[in-house]
């Protein structure tokens, strides 16, 4: 690990100012569970770390007057997982207790994967199958991106280095009569090999499909069924071809949550 | 370097260290206690899993400047034995230290029932991972007093054991667990 200057801010502006000041090579720290693993292979080497553990407007879980699940940045798995939620967000909340081993889900955040991006991580393929909208905040204030906009077409934010992802906004509980997670993983506490995301509109709004894990962003399908939803999740751009294993694993997951969110 | 505070097992431990110092750095070579393990030092194996303010973690992920001010528990708190940290630790120097189990009895009320459970179930060989799987399996069933066997296989995902001995480990935690419920009953 490469020697740090370590800023414990008491406000979300602070942060962004200590951010400002002390330049790109600055980061934040969430929980830091995927940060301090890329420091100690000196992946990531940080000259200041930024710690947003100390700002409490940036965790825990509330309702907007509008129906919009408001999740903080900094809510931890294991706080997520254990959220009094109803209709479709209870799907957010297990997905939060259903990752990694508990010992991470303790310090690990929904706005640390999403910061950090990793197309394996379940948080990506969850706020872009239901169209969350991410709260970015930056020295000229608050902006709101959605995840097309949040995420690098090749990977990656598009966060610049002076900005933090404040909260998640998740569509109110009636936006979905449904949603269905799955996921496959060789073991119970690695990252998902291919993910998709099923959420089923009211009315005769349809499914929506979406594949994660597989891309260096999750793909949003147009297709309906299992075997058009693979081809099109093969042909979508970014990254190498997909390979055998990958394709059976989108074909099977979204044939399993497509009869999940039909059979109810 | 920063001055930080963290309070092991209820003593307050205060010291200067590097901005680098891992949690788990701390409590073995500040506060001295060695039952804490480092293992793989990439958060896979869950030997170095303790309490930090009463929610398990891996003390290898996490910072020291990120536990200042908070409460940690290791397995060093789950019972009064070594209470103070050895100076050098030798074979004799542990014969002192020690009660042998055998004398206590698996039920001795001066282990913690987790512990109790392990002896009374041989959940162990090596030995390396036990301080992890203690702590991770005493955080669980305070949150889950009725866990069946599937459960606690996934409480100790996080926990690897490389004598393979999980079928002993959840036989324990399932006496645990049995045993914990007696002790809240009664």
């Amino acid at each position: 690990m490469k020697a740090f200057t370590y800023l414990t801010p008491g406000s979300a502006e602070e942060a962004v100012g200590l951010l400002g000041q002390h330049g790109p090579q600055a980061q934040v720290i969430a929980g830091g569970q995927s940060l301090l693993l890329a420091m100690k292979t000196r992946t990531a080497r940080p000259s200041a770390l930024v710690s947003l553990a100390g700002v409490d407007d940036l965790a825990g879980v509330r309702l907007a007057a509008s129906g919009e699940l408001v999740v903080g940045a900094t809510t931890t798995y294991a706080a997520l997982s254990r959220a009094p939620l109803t209709g479709w967000h209870t799907e957010i909340a297990a997905v939060a207790g259903n990752l990694a081993d508990r010992p991470v889900r303790t310090m690990g955040t929904i706005g640390g994967a999403l910061c950090d991006a990793g197309p394996r991580y379940d948080m990506l393929t969850l706020v872009t199958g239901t169209g969350a909208r991410l709260e970015v905040l930056g020295p000229s204030g608050v902006r709101t991106l959605s995840p097309g906009e949040f995420f690098a077409p090749g990977g990656g934010t598009t966060l610049a280095a002076d900005e933090i992802l404040a909260a998640i906004r998740f569509p109110a509980a009636d936006a979905f009569t449904r949603v269905v997670f799955a996921k496959f993983r060789q073991r119970t506490f690695d990252a998902a090999l291919a993910s998709v995301l099923c959420a089923a509109r009211p009315g005769n709004g349809g499914v929506q499909i979406t594949v994660g894990a597989v891309r260096p962003v999750p793909v949003v399908a147009t297709a309906a069924d299992p075997e058009a939803v693979a081809a099109e999740v093969l042909d979508a751009a970014g990254g190498p071809p997909l390979v055998q294993y990958q394709r059976e694993l989108v074909r099977t997951l979204t044939a399993q949550t497509l009869s999940t969110v039909n059979g109810s | 370097m920063v001055n930080v505070t963290i309070t092991v097992n209820g003593q307050p431990v205060a010291a200067d260290i590097d901005e680098r110092t891992l949690l788990l750095e701390f409590i073995r070579d500040v506060a001295g206690l060695t039952g804490t393990h480092n293992g793989c030092l990439e958060a896979r194996c869950g030997c170095c899993s303790v309490e930090l303010d009463g929610a398990i973690v891996k003390s290898c992920n996490v910072l020291a400047v990120q536990a200042a001010g908070r409460s940690v528990t290791t397995i060093e708190g789950l019972s009064p034995q070594r209470l103070h940290p050895a100076e050098h630790i030798t074979t004799g120097s542990l014969a002192g230290m020690y009660q042998p189990l055998d004398m206590l009895g698996a039920d001795a009320a001066d282990l913690h029932p987790v512990q109790a459970a392990f002896h009374k179930c041989h959940a162990l060989q090596c030995g390396f991972c036990t301080p992890g799987m203690v702590m991770a399996l005493k955080n669980y069933l305070a949150e889950n007093p009725e866990p069946t066997r599937d459960d606690i296989r996934a409480a100790i995902a996080g926990n690897l054991c490389r004598c393979t001995g999980y079928q002993h480990i959840i036989d324990a935690g399932m006496e645990a667990a049995e045993q914990l419920r007696a002790q809240a009953d009664a």
